[in-house]
């Protein structure tokens, strides 16, 4: 049996005094897609910070395909194939597209793949392609999370992880961009997606986490979990 | 007033504002970069003014072939400061709250003990650097300019081009601008953030190490030269726009060619207080500098 692409164990971080994640375990197999839903204020964002190695934990395990990743500088952590899109996009507004997309593609392994992960990219977001010459900022909001998206994959992720990727956006962009996650599925890689849209990401999931006060407080596959009545009534407003 | 001192002065203006904006240069990436107020920026030209000095008094070596052992000296002072001194500051403060004030004391510390030790070790005494050889003056449109000074300003030009190409072009220069947009956005695409702050603040120090040893040949050393440069480089680079090498350049010959014109009707120290008035003045109607996007 192979490891699996992430695995989080007991996992304990905050912010000074506050203690936000108070022992999260969470696994994501090979090639899964795995949803992790939660209120706002619940330790998501907090979680893959935790991971991508910009917040101290204070305590537990993390690792990738089962090496660990304790410890790691986050530009070590990408290396290792933690790779994710950040919450808000955090896009290089001062850059084109062309150049925030190159910024990803910034591991050695990643730069000697990159002419063929761009036009990956662009054939995912054609759009992207069609603009890459423009500032970011002259784009919409569901451009720039395209470009956030992309500029994640340039980096070759084993492991993608999509902080409330829909987050702003026009119910028609959801739609588009919940397509293109369904494409990067195809790819040999895991993913894990934090989502307020949460009916539209368990209906795709394999398995989903629902985070809450910084614990998992539920888990199971996405049907499991569109069928508890608590979920129901707490998220999705049933 | 005769029309030909008033263009000479203009003429040397140009010429000492260009050695401001490229003696600014360091500083101004510094800042756009790391967002740290380096206070030890003058006191870093000072050590290099004193490289090429010894370098020339002891081994007879040409002030401008220092520039060869002065910049890699230089890069590599500045990028062991922030690897050693200002990076576990940082680190500190990622987690928590970025407070410049915190940065800027640290630099004021570093600016204080490079001063004193400069002091101890080579004493109060004002030394010169003489060139093996005589530079004259050229004459451009019959007005006579001081060589050392135009390869001063000359220079200064060149190398804030050469900068804006090479952050523009290169992988390492991208992986800058990266780190100078969003710290934790390049973070998280791979870039190695404290190697890319030391890279950083090396080369601002590497390019003090080539206007030092230019300027050896016509600045009184000592040990309390940099403090001036340091605010001079410091009303720069606000003039000119925080982070803009152009914006560095053109605040410069601001400077240069008021103080130097002021200086034909007023005293020196006067016109240094004017060249203060003005930069207030520029500032109410341009806040974020003459080449800043506010
Ligand atoms: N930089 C910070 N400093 C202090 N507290 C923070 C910081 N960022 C987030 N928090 C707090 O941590 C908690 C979890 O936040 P976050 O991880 O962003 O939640 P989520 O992503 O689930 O909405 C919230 O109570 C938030 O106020
Ligand atoms: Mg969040």
């Amino acid at each position: 049996m192979s490891s699996p692409a992430l695995e989080i164990k007991d996992l304990h971080a905050g912010y000074g005094d506050a203690k936000i994640l108070r022992g999260v375990t969470l696994s994501l197999p090979p090639r899964s897609l795995v949803a992790l839903v939660g209120a706002n204020g619940a330790g998501k964002t907090t979680l893959l910070r935790t991971i991508s190695g910009l917040l101290k934990k204070s305590g537990g395990a993390i690792a990738l395909g089962g090496e660990t990743i304790d410890g790691l500088p986050p530009h070590r952590v990408v290396e290792a194939g933690f790779v994710q899109s950040p919450e808000g996009k955090q896009l290089f507004h001062g850059m084109s597209i062309l150049e925030n997309l190159m910024v990803g593609a910034h591991t050695e392994r990643a730069r000697a793949r990159r002419k063929e992960t761009l036009e990956e990219v662009f054939e995912l977001f054609p759009i992207l392609a069609e603009r890459q010459h423009k500032p970011a900022s002259a784009l919409s909001g569901g451009q720039q999370q395209m470009v956030a998206v992309g500029r994640a994959l340039m980096a070759l992720p084993r492991v993608l992880a999509l902080d409330e990727p829909s987050l702003g956006l026009a119910p028609i962009m959801v739609d588009r961009l919940f397509e293109a996650i369904s494409k990067i599925r195809e790819r040999d890689l895991a993913i894990l997606v934090i989502e307020q849209n949460v009916f539209q990401v368990l209906e795709m999931a394999d398995y989903g986490y629902v985070l809450e006060n910084g614990k998992v407080s539920m888990q199971g596959s996405g049907q499991e979990l569109l069928a508890n009545d608590h979920l129901r009534e707490t998220y999705l407003g049933l | 007033m005769d029309f030909f001192i008033l263009s000479f002065a203009v003429t040397n203006g140009l010429l000492l504002g260009g050695i401001y904006g490229g003696v600014a240069l360091g500083l101004s990436l510094i800042f756009g970069v790391l967002r740290v107020v380096n206070f030890a920026h003058g006191s870093f030209l000072m050590l290099s003014l004193y490289i090429s000095f010894w370098l020339w008094s002891i081994f007879g070596l040409d002030p401008y072939l220092s520039a060869l052992i002065n910049i890699p000296a230089m890069f590599m002072l500045g990028f062991a400061v922030q690897a050693l001194i200002i990076s576990p500051l940082i680190k500190r403060e990622s987690a928590l709250v970025v407070e410049p004030l915190s940065a800027l004391l640290l630099t004021a510390g570093i600016f204080l003990v490079l001063d004193n030790a400069a002091l101890m070790a080579f004493g109060p005494d004002v030394r010169a650097v003489q060139t093996s050889y005589y530079m004259p003056s050229l004459m451009l449109g019959g007005i006579p300019v001081n060589s050392q000074r135009l390869i001063g300003a000359v220079a200064a030009v060149i190398v804030a081009a050469a900068l804006s190409w090479w952050l523009r072009t290169s992988h390492l220069g991208r992986s800058i601008r990266a780190t100078a947009q969003n710290r934790d956005a390049a973070a998280m695409s791979g870039i190695n953030v404290p190697f890319v702050y030391a890279v950083t603040f090396g080369i601002g120090c590497g390019i003090l190490g080539l206007f030092g040893a230019l300027m050896s040949t016509f600045i009184p050393i000592s040990p309390s030269i940099g403090l001036s440069f340091g605010i001079k480089s410091f009303i720069v680079v606000v003039l000119g726009g925080l982070g803009s090498i152009p914006g560095c350049i053109i605040g410069g010959i601001v400077i240069g060619v008021f103080e130097a014109v002021a200086s034909q009707f007023v005293t020196a120290t006067s016109a240094a207080i004017g060249s203060l008035a003005l930069f207030v003045l520029i500032l109410i109607f341009r806040p974020a500098g003459i080449m800043g996007r506010a």
